[in-house]
C-alpha cells in the first residue's frame, strides 16, 4: 500500500525508546555531536516528512483514499474512452478487475464510506456482466467481512489474470507512467500487486475478442477465469460402454426367439404384412460395441448380468422400433409432450421423477415424504401380500425422511426408488414392496439432487455442502468424492456411457468428473448466474446447462467450448433440460409455465448449418406474436441481458404454455414422447 | 452508510441490559447485522430454488439458519402468510411488527380437527402432439397462451388480478397489472354495492346503489371486479330470476356511466349477456317472466352493438353468428328460439331480419307448427315465438312507411298478396302479418324479397 490513512490519532505521549521519533533524535544528535551537518541537514529534511509515527504524512488532498481511488479509476476510465477504438476492447476489460480491486482495498482499510459511494458510482458500469459476483460484494460492510467471504478471498488471494496484445499493454503502461502523478501511480500499484499482465502476440484488432479472448482470464478457479482446464483438458472417451459380450449373444438369441414368434404371428393371422424389421437387425443398430473412443469395460465394475437385463435389453429394442423420429431443421417433425398435472399440492411438491418405461411417477414433498403413482392409473401391487390389505392402492407414501425431499430419482429397471432431502441422507425404496431399503449417510449438509446411473447400481448426489458424491447402492459409504465446485452442488447428472459425471453449481459453472479418477476433467463456464439444471445428449457429445439467467448454453463435451447460447424462458428458471433420444431437439421446462422445444445443432455450425433459416414461425399457430421477430444471435458471442424484454432466439422451435402450473420436469422416454411434470398452481383472488 | 439503523442495535442492546453502547460499537454491530441478513438469505433463496417456489417463505429461513448453524426461530409457520401490523412512532415513521396473536390452550385442544386436505393426484393430457397444441380445456387459448407470452411472468406464486384474464375484443391483449392495488374505501364500496343489489328485500337501496354505479366518477379499478361478479353470479343462479335480472341491471348501469371506459371489457360483457339471452332454461320455466329477460338482454346486447361496434370489427359478426346459430338449431327450445330472434332484430336491425330471419322463416315454420297446434304448454312459448318473428319483422317496415301510403291504390289484389306472402314467409307468420293488418309492412315484406344474400334454406 502506497499511503496509511491519517485517521489513527498520533499519541502525544512521551516517546518511547524505540519509537523512531526518539531514534531519529538520538541519530541527529549523535550526528551534530560528531560534526556531519550536512547529513544532518540531509536527515532534518526527509525525517520532516514523516509523523510520530514514522508514517508519511499526507500532504496532498488527493491522496485521502476517498479521493485517491476514485480519481484513479476516473483517470483510467476517461483515458480509456478516449483511445482509439481497436484498443478499447482490450482496455475495457482491465475497469472491471480494477474496479473491484479499488473497492476491496477501501473495504479492507476502513474506509467504508468511500467505498460505498466509489461502488454506488460505478456499479451500473459492471452490473450487465458481473452482476452475480457484485451482488454478492456488495454486502461487504465491515473489513473482517472481505477475510470472510469466499468470493473477496478469492480475488484478494489470487492474481486477475488479463491478456492483451503487446502494443495495447505498452501503451498502457507508458500512460500511467506518464500520468503517474494524477493517479497513474494508484494504478501502476495495483497493476503490480494484483494482476498478472499476459502478453499475447500480434498487434491489437478490431475483432472483438470477448469470446475466446476471455478464455484463461479472471481469477484462477472462478468462473470468468477457466484456464486451469481449458487449455490442458484431459481427453476423456465419450463412446458408449460396450456390453458385455455374452450378454450380447444371450439378447440375440433372444431376439430372433421373438421374430420367429412374430413371423408365426403374421402368418397365421394371414394378414400378410411383414414386420417392418426384425428386432435382431434392430438390436445390429443400437447394440452398443466397443470403440476406439469406448471407456473400458473393466473400469466401470457393474454387477454381472441377469435375466432381468436381458429382458431389458428386449424391451429397449422394442421400443426403439416404435420410436418416433425426430429430426432437425426446419421441417423437423416435432416431439409430442404428455403434460402430468398434480393438483392439490399447495406447493408442497417439490421434484418429480418418470421411470424411463413411463410406468411410474415419484414426487418429492416439503413435508418430507416421498409419493409414487403408477403413471397408468393400475394399482400398486406389494409383493408382501399383507400390504395390499383392504386393497393395492393407487398410490403410495414413502415415509422416512425427516426434511424436504428435493430429488428422486428411478433406477433404470425401476426397481428402485432413490430420494434425497434436507436431512442430509439419501435413502433407497424398493418398488416392489414399496419400503425403505438403505439409508446413504454422508453428506454434510442438505442434499439437492441425486441421480441413478444409466445402468443402475451406481448413483450420485450433490449437495450444498459444495461436493458431489458417488455411491454404490450396496455400500452405505460413497465412493468418490467430487470436490472442486466453489459453491452447492446444485445438480447432477450422468454420461450415457456411465464413466463421467456432470455437475452444475451455484458459483455459475459446471463441471465434468471422471468417475474412475475423481478429477474434474472439463469446466463449463459461461453462465452469469446458478446453474440450475442441466442435461447430456444420449450420444454423449453435447451437454447443455440451463441456468438461473435464463439462457440454455449447449456445449462440446470433447472441445470443452460453448456451441451456442438460447434464450427464451422469460426471466424466470428453468427447471428441467432433456435431450430426445437423437440428440438434434432439446426440450426444457420451467417456472414461466412453459415448455419450449429448441434445436440444438441450429447455429452451431454441424450438419444444419446450411438451412440457417428461422424456425420460429414454422409451427403455425403456435408462435406466440413476439417470436417471429425473434433477433438472430451470432452463436458463441456472450450474450448479455440487453433490454428489458425477452426475445427468443431463432433456434426454438415451438412453445407450449401451460395453464397456472410451473413444469418441474421434462423428459424424453425412449419411444420419443415427453413426460412433463407439473404442479398446478391456481391464483389466490385479490379482492 | 448501512441500511441497517445503528438506533436499532442501541435498542436491542438497552433490552438485554446494555445500557450505554459506544457510537462506534453499534455501527460496527449494525454493519455486521447487515451482513449476516444478508448471509441468511443468501442461503435461504437457496431453499426456496430447490423448493421450485418463487416466494421466499419461513420455513426456507429456519432451513438457512440450520445450515448456518444458528438457532432457528420459533413460531413462525408457513401455513399461511405472515401478517404485519403497523403501529406510528411519529409522524411518518411506521413501525412494522408480526402480529402475535395469543392462543388459548382450551380452544386449541377442544377444536375439532380441521378438514383433511385434499390428496395430491395427477391429471394427464397432451400438452403437444407432434409439435401442435391440441384446443383442449387442459391448455391454455391461443388468446391466452399470448398473453402469457407478452409479459414475462414472474412466477407461479405472482398475484395475478382480474383484469390481467380479461381479453380486449381486439385480440390485443392487456398487459397484466402486476398488482392491482384497490384502496380499501374501494373495497368497501364494492362489497356494500353487490350486497345491495342482492338483496331482495330493499328495493330503495338496491335502486341507490344501481343509481350510483350509473352516476359516480371513479369507479374504473372496480369494473373488472364487477364484471367477474356479474359473471359469477350469473353461471351460478341461472334457475335464479331475480339475481339475472339484477346482473342485467348492473351491467346496464356500467354500461350507463359515462366515467367508465368498458370498450377493454366487452369480451367479458357479452358472455353473460348472451347467457341470458338464449340460455336454455333461465328462472322457473313454468312461469313466462323470462321473456322479459331475453328482451332485456337483446336490447344491451343492442346497446353493445351500438356503442362498440364502429371500433371492433368483428363484435357484430359474432354476436350476430351466435344468434343465427340457435336459431337454426331444431334441437334448442323454444325460449332459445325467442331470444336468438330478438337478439338477431337489436343486433342487426333491418338488414339482419331481411338477410337472416326473412329466408329461413318459411323452414321455421315447420319445425314450429305442431307446436301450435297441439294444446301442450309449448304452445304458449311458440306464441311468443311468433310474436317475436313478428316483432322483429315490423322493423322492416319503419322507413317504407312512406312509400306504402301512395303505393296502396294500385298493385295486386289482396287475396294475391297474401298468397305470395305465405309463399315467402309461410302460412303462420302470414296469419300474424295479416292480422297486424298492416298493408304497409306486407308490402315491406314483398319487396325485401329482392336482393339480399340468402342464407341456404
Amino acid at each position: 500500500m502506497a499511503s496509511q490513512p491519517g485517521n489513527g490519532t498520533p499519541t502525544s505521549a512521551a516517546p518511547t525508546a524505540g519509537s523512531p521519533q526518539q531514534l531519529n533524535q538520538i541519530v541527529m544528535e549523535y550526528l551534530s555531536k560528531k560534526g556531519y551537518s550536512r547529513t544532518e541537514a540531509m536527515l532534518r529534511v526527509e525525517s520532516a516528512h514523516t509523523d510520530a509515527d514514522g508514517r508519511p504524512i499526507i500532504t496532498r488532498p488527493e491522496d485521502y483514499p476517498e479521493v485517491k481511488y476514485e480519481r484513479a479509476y476516473q483517470h483510467l476510465r476517461r483515458w480509456i474512452d478516449n483511445s482509439l477504438d481497436i484498443y478499447k476492447p482490450d482496455l475495457k476489460r482491465l475497469e472491471y478487475p480494477v474496479f473491484i480491486y479499488f473497492y476491496l482495498y477501501m473495504i479492507q482499510n476502513g474506509h467504508l464510506g468511500a467505498a460505498k459511494t466509489f461502488w454506488k458510482n460505478h456499479i451500473a458500469e459492471h452490473e450487465a456482466v458481473h452482476a452475480y459476483d457484485l451482488q454478492e460484494l456488495s454486502r461487504l460492510s465491515h473489513p473482517s467481512h472481505v477475510e470472510e467471504n469466499h468470493l473477496a478471498k478469492l480475488y484478494i488471494e489470487n492474481k486477475y489474470r488479463v491478456k492483451m496484445p503487446n502494443t495495447t499493454r505498452n501503451l498502457l503502461l507508458h500512460f500511467l507512467e506518464e500520468t503517474a502523478e494524477e493517479g497513474g501511480q494508484t494504478m501502476l500499484d495495483i497493476l503490480n500487486q494484483r494482476f498478472e499482465l499476459t502478453s499475447l502476440p500480434g498487434r491489437a484488432s478490431l475483432f472483438d475478442r470477448a469470446a475466446e479472448g476471455q478464455e484463461g482470464e479472471g481469477i484462477q478457479g472462478h468462473p470468468f477465469g477457466r484456464a486451469d482446464l481449458a487449455d490442458n483438458a484431459p481427453p476423456v472417451k465419450l463412446g458408449v460402454l460396450p456390453m458385455d459380450k455374452d450378454m450380447v449373444k444371450e439378447v440375440e438369441e433372444e431376439l430372433r426367439d421373438e421374430d420367429s414368434r412374430l413371423r408365426e404371428l403374421t402368418r397365421s393371422d394371414e394378414l400378410g404384412i411383414a414386420a417392418a424389421s426384425s428386432l435382431a437387425d434392430e438390436f445390429q443398430k443400437i447394440k452398443r460395441e466397443e470403440s476406439e473412443d469406448s471407456p473400458m469395460r473393466e473400469s466401470i465394475p457393474l454387477p454381472p448380468y441377469t435375466v432381468a437385463d436381458i429382458h431389458e435389453e428386449v424391451k429397449r429394442v422394442k421400443e426403439y422400433r416404435e420410436m418416433m423420429k425426430i429430426g432437425g431443421g426446419p421441417s423437423t417433425a416435432l416431439p409430442s409432450v404428455c403434460m402430468y398435472t398434480f393438483h392439490n399440492t399447495n406447493d408442497g411438491l417439490h421434484c418429480i421423477d418418470f421411470s424411463q418405461d413411463a410406468e411410474l411417477t415419484a414426487g418429492g414433498f416439503a413435508e418430507s415424504y416421498v409419493r409414487v403413482w403408477s403413471l397408468k392409473g393400475t394399482p400398486l401391487v406389494s409383493i408382501i401380500s399383507s400390504e395390499n390389505q383392504p386393497t393395492a392402492p393407487k398410490s403410495r407414501r414413502l415415509i422416512g425422511h425427516s426434511g424436504p425431499v428435493y430429488g428422486v430419482s428411478f433406477s433404470p429397471d425401476r426397481k428402485y426408488l432413490l430420494s434425497c432431502s434436507e436431512d442430509k441422507s439419501t435413502r433407497l425404496w424398493s418398488m416392489d414392496t414399496y419400503t425403505a431399503l438403505v439409508v446413504y449417510k454422508g453428506h454434510d449438509a442438505p442434499l439437492w439432487d441425486v441421480a441413478f446411473g444409466p445402468f443402475g447400481h451406481y448413483f450420485a448426489t450433490a449437495s450444498h455442502d459444495h461436493t458431489a458424491r458417488l455411491w454404490s447402492s450396496d455400500h452405505i459409504y460413497p465412493l468418490r468424492i467430487f470436490a472442486g465446485h466453489l459453491s452447492d452442488v446444485e445438480k447432477v447428472t450422468w454420461h450415457p456411457n456411465s464413466a463421467y459425471l456432470f455437475t452444475g453449481s451455484t458459483d455459475k459453472t459446471a463441471r465434468m468428473w471422471d468417475i474412475n479418477t475423481g478429477n474434474s476433467v472439463r469446466l463449463f463456464s459461461g453462465h452469469t448466474a446458478p446453474v440450475t439444471t442441466i442435461a447430456a445428449s444420449p450420444d454423449g457429445k453435447y451437454f447443455a446447462t440451463a441456468g438461473e439467467d435464463s439462457l440454455i448454453n449447449i456445449w462440446d463435451i470433447a472441445a470443452g467450448k460453448r456451441l451456442k447460447t438460447m434464450r427464451g424462458h422469460g426471466k424466470t428458471s428453468i427447471y428441467s433440460l432433456s435431450f430426445s433420444q437423437e440428440g438434434n431437439v432439446l426440450v426444457s421446462g420451467g417456472a414461466d409455465m412453459t415448455v419450449r422445444c429448441w434445436d440444438v445443432l441450429h447455429g452451431t455450425g454441424a450438419q444444419t448449418a446450411d438451412v440457417p433459416e428461422p424456425i420460429s414461425g414454422a409451427v403455425p399457430g403456435l408462435s406466440g406474436p413476439s417470436e417471429p421477430t425473434a433477433k438472430v444471435d451470432g452463436a458463441g458471442s456472450t450474450s448479455k441481458r440487453k433490454g428489458k424484454d425477452v426475445v427468443a432466439t431463432p433456434d426454438q422451435l415451438a412453445v407450449w404454455y401451460t395453464k397456472k402450473s410451473p413444469v418441474y420436469k421434462v423428459q424424453f422416454t425412449r419411444k420419443n414422447v415427453v413426460l412433463a411434470g407439473s404442479a398446478f398452481l391456481p391464483s389466490q383472488p385479490t379482492v | 452508510m448501512s441500511l441497517w439503523n445503528s438506533d436499532t442495535i442501541k435498542d436491542v442492546s438497552e433490552s438485554v441490559g446494555i445500557i450505554s453502547l459506544n457510537d462506534d460499537v453499534a455501527k460496527n454491530l449494525a454493519m455486521d447485522v447487515e451482513y449476516r441478513v444478508h448471509q441468511v438469505l443468501q442461503e435461504a433463496l437457496k431453499f426456496m430454488r430447490h423448493s421450485k417456489r418463487t416466494v421466499l417463505s419461513t420455513t426456507d429461513i429456519s432451513h438457512a439458519l440450520r445450515v448456518l448453524n444458528v438457532e432457528p426461530l420459533y413460531g413462525y409457520d408457513s401455513l399461511r402468510p405472515l401478517r404485519y401490523g403497523e403501529a406510528s412512532v411519529g409522524p411518518a415513521q411506521p413501525i412494522y411488527y408480526v402480529e402475535d396473536e395469543e392462543v388459548d390452550f382450551e380452544k386449541l385442544i377442544n377444536a375439532p380437527l380441521p378438514k383433511v386436505p385434499r390428496e395430491v393426484t395427477f391429471t394427464a393430457h397432451w400438452l403437444a402432439i407432434e409439435g401442435v397444441q391440441p384446443a383442449i380445456p387442459q391448455n391454455p387459448t391461443q388468446a391466452e397462451a399470448a398473453r402469457l407470452s407478452e409479459g414475462t411472468p414472474k412466477g407461479s406464486n405472482a398475484t395475478s388480478s382480474v383484469a390481467a384474464t380479461v381479453g380486449n375484443n381486439d385480440g390485443t391483449a392487456i398487459k397484466p397489472l402486476v398488482k392491482h392495488v384497490v384502496s380499501k374505501e374501494l373495497q368497501l364500496y364494492y362489497e356494500r354495492v353487490c350486497s345491495a343489489i342482492m338483496d331482495e328485500g330493499n328495493d330503495t337501496l338496491r335502486s341507490a346503489a344501481l343509481s350510483s354505479l350509473r352516476h359516480d366518477p371513479g369507479l374504473h379499478q372496480l369494473l373488472p371486479y364487477f364484471l367477474q361478479f356479474v359473471a359469477e353470479k350469473v353461471t351460478q343462479g341461472l334457475r335464479d330470476m331475480f339475481v339475472l335480472q339484477q346482473m342485467m341491471d348492473l351491467t346496464h348501469a356500467l354500461l350507463e356511466n359515462e366515467t367508465l371506459f368498458v370498450e377493454p371489457y366487452v369480451a367479458v360483457i357479452v358472455p353473460s349477456i348472451l347467457t341470458c339471452l338464449i340460455g336454455k332454461r333461465l328462472g322457473d320455466p313454468t312461469t313466462f317472466d323470462h321473456y322479459t329477460l331475453r328482451d332485456y338482454a337483446a336490447s344491451l346486447i343492442g346497446l353493445l352493438c351500438k356503442r362498440f361496434g364502429e371500433s371492433s370489427h368483428t363484435l357484430r359478426p359474432r354476436l350476430t353468428r351466435a344468434c343465427l346459430k340457435h336459431f337454426l338449431d331444431p334441437s334448442k327450445p323454444l325460449g332459445t328460439h325467442y331470444g336468438a330472434i330478438t337478439g338477431l332484430a337489436s343486433i342487426g336491425g333491418r338488414e339482419a331480419v331481411r338477410v337472416l330471419i326473412l329466408p329461413n322463416l318459411k323452414l321455421y315454420e315447420r319445425m314450429i307448427r305442431p307446436e301450435l297446434e297441439e294444446d301442450t304448454p309449448k304452445k304458449r312459448d311458440a306464441q311468443m315465438v311468433v310474436e317475436a318473428i313478428f316483432t322483429a319483422l315490423k322493423q322492416l317496415e319503419d322507413d317504407d312507411n312512406v312509400h306504402v301510403k301512395h303505393e296502396n291504390g294500385n298493385g295486386m289484389a289482396d287475396e294475391q298478396q297474401r298468397e305470395a306472402l305465405a309463399r315467402k314467409i309461410g302460412d303462420i307468420a302470414t296469419d300474424r302479418v295479416w292480422r297486424s293488418g298492416r298493408r304497409g309492412l306486407v308490402k315491406a315484406i314483398l319487396d325485401a324479397k329482392a336482393g339480399g344474400p340468402r342464407v341456404a334454406e
